[in-house]
């Protein structure tokens, strides 16, 4: 028991291999900053649809948000990958596959809009009427109201909530390695297969995940709080 | 249309069983998250010596990923504790682990969210600490953590479909098997994709209503 | 009178850090009869209130219920040592509190407000907590919101809940602290009125308020409070009709105009 403790704790094997594993957490990097500003741009476009004045644009709006918003994040991947090809190649009547990387992007992408999309619209909602209406007041076009009125406070008003979705999207890219995606767990599956040592490669994996995103994550909250504090008042 | 017949209703006994074992696993690391938070957060409010290894875990728990905390549980922790000793197990404690993370601090939230106005009308009627707590402190924490708790539930479901990674045969391992079968993944996919996202809109809609109620009859934000 | 009376305050003094709230305040209390105290936010009268109960411990000085001290204990020999918690916590059943924010649990109903301390404190049988709670709920004239959570109360109803909830529990004194202070205007007389009741039906109160209509009618004695000591007492007529400090006089005069 002790030995295999000491074992476990024996990070020299994940030491040694850290340039394979490295280059692997790049990929999670690469996965998340596309998925991310995907996720940010579909996200306002169905967050507008859901505060539009046309109610069937509303309906579409919701029920978008309802759906990705509300699948698994491994589902929607696997669906992704495996079907949506089919689909697009059923329709466009030619034979299509999806490297893992776009797959990865496009699954996180469409599930994490859902959550961006209700923060945008809890943000859009939480302007007071009458922050417009003084804008309107002092002969503000439209535009001028969206661009220097309603969207500063809203993005300022969802910073928290976002860096959470960040935070959970960030964590999310773990799964690609289920699509052969060459991320960080994929490779140290592929070591874990050569070196039949399991402990020090999945220990140092959640060692570097944690110590990753606990610490990127602090300090993007705190640099958040410090730039919403001076902005706000 | 044969092909959803012959490919999704002839295996609706595969899938319901699946579904059956995502529900039971699902029921189990809910329970096994709202004791585990339960004690992460008393030993950070109340064990002082403690507090810091209970700040640890709760970071640790909240900021690792699931796919990583499931691997890790799975192949790590048999080796060195012995234990979990099947798939099944290994699947419900990971999935516990992260959820008793983020409960620990929706708990958390709940106590420090009694006024404490309410602790002195209990104190001045002679109520000793330990009563006040049990009585007075908890059950309102725990009513305003209740739509937390329904989320937290979700986003369980949602982790779920990542243990059929290690063969727990739940409605995604059923699902992928029926694909592997057939090489035809359209229509089972797509039922699988629709049930999960049916299944979680409802339990996400019951929360809803579990946070009005609470507004509406005892006046707290939950 | 010739009898010990029912609270006495000895010299309180209490202190928040480098700031001295209480500076050396003492009265006596005699059974049924009633003490208001007024002053302006931040004479100290509401910490005065809550050192009676022990929700602040003060600095220096000492309370006295039907003679026993609340915070220590004193032996033959006059030498005195803290009194446990247990013991502080079974005197304060004798004082019943009534807030200015209500404090109504809000997971209870206002049945289960008003049984819950009587039975697992007093260690009352349900029916019996139950028989308590009826009289209790007529007194204040809520008897048909007895079941409905306090959330589905206006303020003035959530208050005399909580003045329920203090009865029930038979505190030889019941101490308020502003209770009408976060009511609207409007909902203030159904309040005082059940206090004007309890108050001619010879409870023992000691009132903390900015009614001073009220506090002229129904007070035997009346305090002034200012920068931490009693700057003016006497009975009600006294007070208001012919203040000897100047002090005094100038607060009432902003509020009686």
């Amino acid at each position: 028991m002790s030995e295999t403790l000491r074992q476990s704790l024996d990070l020299e094997l994940f030491w040694e291999y850290r340039a394979v594993l490295f280059g692997g957490l790049l990929f999670n990097a690469g996965i998340f900053a596309c998925a991310a500003a995907a996720a940010l741009a579909l996200g306002l476009c169905a967050a507008l649809l859901r505060v539009s004045l046309a109610r069937p644009l509303r309906w579409v709006g919701t029920v978008y948000v309802e759906l990705f918003r509300n699948a698994p994040d491994y589902v929607m991947l696997v669906w992704v990958h495996f079907v949506l090809p089919l689909l697009l190649g059923v329709a466009l009547r030619t034979r299509i596959e999806f490297h893992p990387f776009l797959s990865a992007v496009v699954a996180l992408g469409l599930v994490y809009s859902g959550y961006f999309a209700e923060t945008f619209r809890a943000g859009i909602q939480s302007i007071p009427k009458g922050n417009i209406e003084a804008g309107r007041a002092v002969g503000m076009s439209e535009r001028l109201i969206l661009s220097r009125i309603t969207l500063p406070q809203v993005v300022r008003r969802m910073v928290p909530e976002a860096l959470n979705i960040f935070v959970s999207l960030f964590k999310a890219t773990t799964i690609v390695s289920l699509i052969a995606v060459p991320d960080l767990m994929y490779r140290v599956s592929m070591v874990t297969q050569q070196e039949m040592r399991p402990l020090p490669l999945y220990t140092g994996a959640a060692l570097t995940y944690f110590v990753v995103i606990f610490v990127v994550a602090t300090l993007l909250r705190w640099a958040s709080e410090r730039w919403r504090r001076t902005v706000l008042v | 249309m044969g092909n959803w017949e012959r490919l999704v209703w002839n295996q609706r006994e595969l899938l319901l069983s699946g579904l059956g074992v995502t529900i039971e696993i699902c029921l189990l690391a809910f329970v096994g998250a709202i004791i585990g938070g339960l004690l992460l957060c008393l030993v950070r409010l109340y064990v002082a010596p403690l507090r810091p290894v209970a700040i640890l875990l709760i970071e640790f728990f909240r900021a690792t990923p699931i796919f990583v905390q499931l691997m890790w549980v799975n192949y790590v922790w048999p080796e060195v504790l012995g234990w979990p000793n099947t798939f099944f197990t290994a699947g419900w404690v990971a999935l516990a682990l992260q959820s008793s993370g983020y409960l620990a601090e929706t708990f958390r939230t709940g106590i420090e969210a009694v006024p404490k106005g309410h602790r002195e009308a209990a104190a001045s009627t002679g109520m000793p600490q330990l009563l006040i707590f049990r009585r007075i402190v908890m059950p309102q924490a725990l009513l305003t953590a209740a739509p937390s708790l329904v989320n937290q539930f979700t986003v369980i479901v949602k982790s779920s479909t990542l243990v059929s990674v290690i063969t727990v045969p739940d409605l995604m391992f059923q699902s992928q098997k029926i694909v592997n079968i057939w090489y035809e993944p359209i229509e089972v996919l797509t039922a699988t994709a629709g049930i999960y996202i049916a299944f979680i809109f409802l339990i996400s809609q019951a929360g809803k209503l579990v946070s009005d109620w609470l507004r509406r009859t005892f006046g707290l934000q939950g | 009178m010739n009898e010990a009376p029912c609270i006495r305050v000895v010299d309180v003094h209490k202190q928040f850090g480098p700031l001295e709230v209480l500076k050396g305040v003492s009265f006596d209390v005699h059974r049924a009869s009633v003490v208001s105290m007024i002053g302006a936010s931040g004479s100290g009268k509401s910490t005065l209130l809550r050192c009676i109960n022990y929700l602040e411990v003060p600095s220096a000085g000492a309370i006295y219920i039907e003679g026993e001290s609340l915070g220590f204990r004193e032996d033959g020999s006059g030498r005195r040592s803290t009194r446990p918690l247990r013991e502080i916590n079974r005197m304060r059943r004798d004082l019943g509190v009534v807030f200015q924010q209500f404090n109504l649990w809000p997971h209870m109903t206002v049945l289960g407000n008003i049984i819950e301390a009587p039975i697992r404190v007093l260690g009352l049988p349900r029916k019996d907590a139950l028989e308590r709670a009826d009289e209790c709920l007529r007194t204040v004239r809520l008897s048909d919101k007895a079941n409905e959570y306090p959330a589905r109360l206006s303020g003035g109803q959530q208050q005399r809940a909580a003045i329920a909830r203090a009865l029930a529990m038979r505190p030889k004194v019941m101490l308020f602290d502003e209770p009408t202070s976060s009511l609207d205007p409007e909902l203030t007389d159904e309040v005082l009125n059940v206090m004007r009741e309890l108050a001619r039906a010879g409870t023992t109160m000691i009132v903390v308020t900015h009614e001073m209509d009220f506090a002229r009618e129904v007070s035997d004695r009346v305090l002034f409070l200012h920068d931490g000591l009693i700057d003016e007492e006497g009975s009600p007529e006294q007070v208001f009709t012919a203040p000897r400090s100047e002090r005094c006089r100038q607060f009432l005069a902003k509020y009686l105009k």
